[in-house]
């Protein structure tokens, strides 16, 4: 009789870990890959600040950007000689409409932890990077960047 | 350990073995359906909660605008009141938080109770709005106050500092909003994530367990399946028999019961299997298939060689068992058990017979008793079996019955001789299946009762053959070989007792019998007057001496004396009844003993004795006559008595001449008692053989010749004298 009990059990955890053991190994597949070519530089956003280099020298860059949060950001590369932005009427965000095509390149508004990478070329010159989300870049979240 | 690791059938252990897995089935689908179900209503609760937050974080937006507004408001002189925006800004960026009560949405006076936030995100974001309502509300207190847009705190680093009081005012309000609108997104993703996780579970949960089940059966299934496969081997390779029995006869048959029958599974279903049973069982059987009674049996079945099998069986009655509907049978070949149970009883019975037969033997003293108890031996060996004893005569030429069986016609052999029998002349029990056949013996054939069989055990004693047992039966069926073992007991140990018995009578007779004249001896006519005495019958007794016998030995010879007594006891022989008695005394002294007469009676035959003796003599026997004293046994109580009063009338016989008879009386009984123990007494004191010649007859032959001694010297004495 415990010999036979002993097998129902045997039997039974097998039967359980079969499952479990597709499910874990479902669920924890990730991949990993990693453009090297262009040079990558680390950007960091959180409320209300983005800590970024402030000179680079031409060339093509990924700027490997980390949300850290709390709320979504964006980021947008904009050119400015002047070193400050037009904004819109209602006065709270930067009028992009204005600034669309001399960007070098943007980022859409990325949850909080999300780690996105950017591929810029940069010509020599001066550049704002901001966040666009409403009250972000008043409220201090933009940062210069000089290009030689 | 190797014994460890072996896994032990349990063919029969059909609980315990297949319970686990249907027990596993049943806990898993269980389990299965209270995750489901719990998990459900936890979604479902938590969404309800996500609702109401969603709503509060939603309404944030709203307030944080409204806030702005109402200091627009009052700023220019209009009714309004920011405080309590303000409170409730506060109040809801703390329950939103932390967990906690706040007004409730659709503006009653109820209040809607909120958790705490839950996941780093979310609480992150919380944190970051209640920080953002306390910048906001301190500055929106600073410009209803109209106080310069200094030291106000910038909490959640923002850098407003630079703005002027309204512009930072609305900055810090569109931050407001835009966090708790990103707080209630996050919510609602999450929501939407939770019940997309809700449903993955349960597809999840339901798959699983369908696995599970199907593993959990199929490996009941499994199971299951070795467990018929050990069964069916077990019970094919089984020695013992199995027989279904249902509704028209037999529905199962092992094959160990084909085997045994030697013939196919199928040919015993239904009626076939009583084809082999024996005729005698075949209705405890269908008793058995009937009621399922009795639960232990036994019964026999023939064998592919044609020989009958004891089995015992059990009985198992499961007409109630859907899968079955029948009355199993176990059975086991017990035939060898049988057989020598059989023999350990045949053989206790022969020696109790053996023993109790020689008990009734050894009680027999005569021939004729040891006829009786071969008679009643007989009639329990076989009580209808014709039986006859036939034995020799003394001189083992001649056979004829002595004994027959007592209730049935004896079967009368007409074999005369000893050595014309065949079981006699080989000396061996022999047994005759048909006095047809042609090895039968001669004697069988032609009987009245018609064809026969025989069984003939010869008889002996001491290697001599003296009779044989003659058994008959119907032909074809002469006694089974423990019948004849056992008449071969009672022959044997008849023989020897008939032997025994014969040898004993033949030296008593030797012992009781006088040499010289064949009569009985002193010491059985003694013994048959105690008979008489004691059986109060009247009888006569008479003492007889021959007269002047001595002068007869010493003229004439010895020779001549024996002749004298040898005519003497003819002629008394002649003379007597059947049942009358003579016997010699010793010497020439003889006594007479006649049964129903009395002693006047007895005188009448004793003087025809004396004329009869007197006419006998001729040729060259010397002629003599012998004096007779008489008394009967209404003179006396005691043997002693009766011979002495006889004895008296002897004496006076002598005293008054001799040649005459006598009856004695007390008077001369006391005489003759004198005379001899005057005799007598000087023989034994002296010791020493007298000079007169009649002392030493007196002492060679005893008391008897004291009378002669006595009466010849002395004058005859008065007495009654007849002639």
């Amino acid at each position: 009789m415990p010999a036979r009990v002993a097998n129902g059990l045997r039997f039974l955890v097998v039967l359980w870990v079969i499952p479990a053991v597709a499910l874990l190994s479902g669920c924890g597949s990730t991949g990993a890959s990693a453009k090297t070519t262009p040079r990558v530089v680390g950007v960091a956003e959180k409320d209300f600040h983005i800590s970024a280099p402030s000179t680079l020298k031409a060339g093509e860059y990924t700027l490997r950007v980390h949300n850290e949060g709390p709320t979504d950001h964006e980021l947008i590369i904009a050119p400015s000689r002047t070193g400050s932005l037009p904004l819109r009427p209602d006065g709270l965000t930067v009028n992009e409409e204005a600034i669309e095509r001399e960007e070098p390149g943007s980022l859409d508004p990325g949850a909080p932890g999300a780690v996105r990478d950017l591929t810029v070329t940069l010509k020599p010159g001066r550049y704002v990077l901001f966040c666009n989300m409403e009250g972000h870049y008043m409220a201090g979240m933009h940062t210069d960047l000089v290009v030689q | 350990m190797k014994l460890g690791r072996t896994r032990a059938i349990k063919p029969f252990a059909a609980g315990s073995s297949n319970k686990a897995p249907i027990v596993a089935i049943f806990v898993t689908f269980a389990l299965i359906s209270a995750a489901t179900i719990a998990l459900s209503v936890t979604a479902t609760k938590a969404s309800l909660h996500r609702t109401d937050v969603i709503q509060v974080a939603a309404r944030q937006r709203m307030l944080a605008e409204r806030y702005l507004e109402e200091i627009l408001l009052v700023r220019s002189g209009r009714q309004a009141d920011p405080a309590y925006t303000a409170g409730v800004l506060s109040t809801s960026a703390d329950a939103l938080l932390e967990g906690g009560t706040v007004p409730e949405v659709n503006g009653d006076d109820d209040e809607t109770s909120l958790p705490p936030a839950d996941g780093n995100v979310l609480r992150a974001q919380f944190v970051q709005e209640q920080r953002l309502v306390d910048d906001l509300t301190a500055t929106g207190e600073a410009v209803l106050r109209h106080r310069p847009m200094v030291n106000l705190p910038e909490t959640a680093d923002e850098h407003v500092s630079g703005l002027e009081s309204i512009q930072r005012l609305r900055v810090l309000a569109a931050l407001t909003s835009s966090i708790a609108f990103r707080a209630a997104q996050e919510i609602g993703r999450d929501d939407e994530s939770n019940l997309n996780n809700l449903l993955t579970n349960q597809v999840l949960l339901g798959v699983g367990g369908l696995i599970v089940t199907l593993l959990l059966a199929s490996g009941l299934l499994l199971t299951i399946r070795r467990q018929n496969a050990h069964f069916r081997s077990l019970a094919l390779s089984s020695s013992d028999l199995v027989i279904v029995l249902g509704e028209g006869g037999c529905r199962y048959a092992s094959r160990s019961v084909a085997a045994l029958v030697g013939t196919s599974e199928s040919d015993l279903h239904g009626s076939g299997l009583m084809d082999f049973v024996h005729e005698d069982d075949r209705a405890l059987i269908e008793k058995v298939q009937s009621s399922g009674m009795p639960l232990e049996f036994s019964f026999r079945m023939l064998n592919r060689t044609g020989e009958w099998r004891h089995l015992e069986a059990r009985v198992n009655d499961l007409r109630t068992d859907r899968n079955l509907r029948g009355v199993v049978i176990n059975a086991r070949d017990t035939t060898d058990r049988v057989q020598l149970e059989g023999q350990l009883t045949a053989q206790l019975q022969r020696d109790g017979f053996a023993s109790r037969l020689g008990e009734a033997l050894e009680m027999v003293d005569e021939e004729r008793e040891a006829f009786n108890v071969v008679e009643r031996a007989a009639v329990e060996i076989s009580e209808r079996t014709p039986m006859e004893l036939l034995l020799s005569d003394s001189s083992r030429a001649n056979l004829s019955r002595v004994a027959s069986s007592p209730a049935i016609e004896a079967p009368g052999c007409p074999v005369r001789s000893p050595f014309s029998c065949v079981a006699v002349r080989r000396g061996t029990a022999v047994v005759f299946d048909s006095s047809e056949s042609l090895n039968a013996c001669p004697q069988l054939r032609g009987r009245p009762s018609g064809p026969c069989s025989a069984v003939c055990v010869p008889v002996s004693f001491m290697g001599r053959a003296l009779g044989v047992l003659h058994t008959t039966g119907p032909e074809g069926q002469a006694l089974p070989g423990e019948a004849v073992s056992q008449l071969s007991v009672l022959a044997g140990q008849a023989g020897a007792r008939i032997g025994t018995v014969r040898a004993f009578e033949k030296t008593q007779l030797q012992a009781s019998t006088d040499g010289l004249t064949g009569l009985v001896n002193r010491r059985t006519a003694e013994k048959d007057i105690r008979a008489l005495m004691k059986a109060a019958r009247p009888f006569a007794v008479a003492i007889a001496d021959l007269d002047k016998f001595k002068q007869l030995n010493d003229t004439h010879g010895h020779e001549a004396g024996d002749r004298a007594l040898r005519l003497f006891s003819q002629v008394v022989d002649r003379a007597l009844r059947d049942n009358d008695v003579i016997a010699r005394w010793g010497g020439e002294e003889f006594v007479i003993v006649l049964p129903e007469l009395d002693r006047f009676e007895a005188v009448a035959v004793l003087e025809r004795i004396r004329e009869d003796l007197a006419a006998a003599h001729s040729g060259d026997t010397r002629r003599f006559t012998a004096s007779f004293g008489v008394a009967d046994s209404s003179q006396g109580d005691s043997m002693e008595e009766l011979l002495s009063i006889a004895d008296g009338g002897l004496y006076a016989s002598k005293k008054a001449g001799r040649d005459r008879v006598t009856l004695g009386d007390s008077e001369s009984a006391a005489q003759a008692k004198e005379a001899g123990r005057e005799r007598a007494g000087a023989v034994a004191v002296t010791s020493e053989p007298p000079p007169d010649g009649n002392g030493v007859v007196a002492w060679r032959r005893g008391r008897a010749s004291t009378h002669e001694a006595a009466y010849e010297e002395e004058p005859p004495p008065s007495g009654i004298q007849i002639r």
